[in-house]
């Protein structure tokens, strides 16, 4: 393979695994690298394979670029894909990253959850609600399939659905905001780290 | 004087614990590196390499260069070389100083802090000339 070839090869794969990026970023950063593999070669005069070596395989610098600009690009996001990819990503690097994936999981299915069970409210509402026993004790909420025995009785009737959104939905602002936060704040690791 | 390696370093705790504080720099020294003119990639790794002893997986650089120049604390531009390609060239943005500024005081601040706090530990025989006791070695404390 000539050296033209070899580099050729190396930017293809590199073009190949900024997949995600726009087309006008992918070139910028393709030329700039392929810009340092021919001055670096022309410097120390190594061969080609020996500067590539040197940069790294083609998929690890183009996951170094994507971390950055997923990272980045989420933490200004409200979708809950583009954030929990973000996260999933982030709790691959450490602890911190784990706990918020795992907040992630548990603000999204709890805010998610009660959304749910207010919109079922109307459909099925016998079975949706917020169940207190004779004593007065908690003993369920939401919507259960069959709902709680004679000895439960429902205190919120329809005020479940007014209720559940409300809460539900603050709950997916919470964790919105503290995934965007925690993102914020790793970049800012990430950076030093 | 050993050189600091960017590689991550796998196995020994400690050598983990340099590749993660040597990271940790490297932000800042890139930024460094700008502060008295533009340099495109190659030229900033060479003078990190000369003028810090931070030695770069070569890859390194650019997606941090990229990332500084996201947040508005660099700029970028293509410069015909004689070479015959074009390069692109780095320079800081008022924000990109004004960041390092921050970043060096800060620096400056925590490790002359930390300085003081290791004296002892790099110079155990310093600890207290005046008592003229036998300085006791570690192993000898921890028993």
């Amino acid at each position: 393979m000539t050296a033209e070839m070899q580099i050729d090869s190396y930017l293809t794969a590199l073009r190949l695994h900024l997949g995600p990026l726009t087309i006008a970023e992918r070139e910028e950063i393709v030329r700039e690298i392929g810009a340092h593999v021919r001055d670096s070669a022309e410097e120390t005069g190594a061969s080609i394979e020996t500067v590539l070596a040197r940069l790294g395989p083609a998929k690890e610098l183009a996951a170094q670029y994507r971390d950055g600009l997923l990272i980045r690009q989420a933490s200004r996001s409200n979708s809950p894909i583009v954030l929990l990819r973000a996260t999933l990503r982030l709790a691959t690097k450490g602890v911190f990253g784990i706990l918020v994936f795992f907040l992630a999981i548990f603000g999204y299915a709890m805010g998610g959850g009660l959304v749910l069970t207010a919109l079922i409210k109307p459909i099925f509402p016998a079975n949706t609600g917020l169940w207190f026993d004779g004593n007065g004790h908690f003993m369920s909420s939401g919507t259960l399939f069959p709902p709680p025995g004679s000895s439960a009785h429902e205190v919120l009737g329809l005020w479940y659905i007014p209720l559940a959104l409300t809460i539900g939905s603050l709950a997916l602002l919470l964790t919105t905001f503290l995934i965007r936060r925690s993102l914020r704040i790793s970049q800012h690791w990430q950076s030093k780290l | 004087m050993a050189q600091l390696r960017a590689q991550p370093a796998e196995g020994d705790p400690s050598d983990r614990w340099v590749a993660q504080l040597r990271k940790g720099a490297l932000e800042m020294a890139a930024l460094a590196s700008l502060w008295r003119g533009r340099l495109y990639g190659l030229e900033i790794i060479r003078f990190l390499e000369n003028h810090s002893r931070l030695v770069l997986a070569e890859g390194t650089i650019y997606p941090i260069l990229s990332r500084l120049k996201a947040e508005g604390l660099l700029t970028s531009e293509w410069v015909e070389a004689e070479a015959g390609h074009p390069r692109k060239y780095y320079s800081l943005t008022d924000a990109g100083r004004q960041r390092l500024r921050q970043m060096a005081e800060a620096w400056v601040g925590f490790a002359g802090g930390l300085s003081r706090l290791l004296e002892p530990v790099l110079h155990p025989a310093d600890q207290d000339p005046s008592a003229g006791t036998p300085v006791l070695k570690t192993q000898e404390i921890t028993q």
